[in-house]
């Protein structure tokens, strides 16, 4: 039978799978020359907000 | 980076690089686009630079808004100090810092920066350090928000 987690039990879990996920994603940034780091830039839509 | 893939600056940035480098005019990338560039993966809608406040140096940042079809709006808030070229076409903006919070003087900042290349131009981009001490020192909402983000980069640097 197949165990209930707790809600913290969760979170927890997702906590740390999104800091694995985002230390990744700043290893793979810094494999990269520094001018190969450009993908960052927002683009300003008509009438305010923005986009990536 | 927010879920997408942001639009690629480099084009943007050899455009600005080369023009700067013809004006002759001397500065630091400060802000989240040299905090992306140092590797951290946030975005940002404009250029952020420090330099000098010489009135050469206001003469040559006059030529780089012609040389990039642009128009400075001088300063954009009286008490900041700030330049900010507009580049109508793209809506691009770049902002031009004399003072930089948590930053005591131009030389100082420039003597961490690290120098990256675009289309043959040099580009002095500041120190990871130095990005983060200054958002720390100003302290609004929006530098506070990706204070962790980029602790976290400095930390992933450090290990390398």
């Amino acid at each position: 039978m197949k165990r209930k987690r707790s809600k913290s039990v969760t979170l927890r879990a997702l906590e740390k799978e999104n800091e694995r996920a985002v230390r990744e994603q700043i290893r793979r940034l810094l494999s990269l020359p520094m001018n190969k780091r450009t993908h960052f830039l927002r683009v300003r839509l008509p009438g305010g907000g923005s986009s990536l | 980076m927010d879920g997408g893939v942001a639009l690629d600056a480099e084009p943007i940035l050899e455009e600005i690089v080369r023009a700067l480098d013809e004006c002759g005019l001397e500065v630091v990338l400060v802000g989240n686009a040299a905090a992306a560039l140092q590797g951290a993966p946030v975005t940002t809608l404009d250029f952020d630079f420090m330099f000098r406040k010489t009135p050469a140096n206001l003469g040559k940042l006059k030529t780089l808004a012609q040389k990039l079809s642009g128009r400075i709006l001088t300063p954009y808030y009286p008490s900041s100090d700030l330049y900010r070229l507009v580049v109508e076409d793209s809506g691009i903006q770049l902002d031009f810092m004399p003072t930089l919070h948590g930053v005591r003087s131009f030389e100082s900042l420039r003597s961490r920066a690290a120098k990256a290349t675009f289309g043959g131009h040099p580009l002095w981009v500041a120190d990871l350090s130095d990005i983060i001490r200054s958002k720390k020192t100003l302290g609004r909402p929006k530098d506070l928000a990706v204070l962790e983000i980029l602790e976290k980069t400095l930390d992933e640097k450090e290990k390398k």
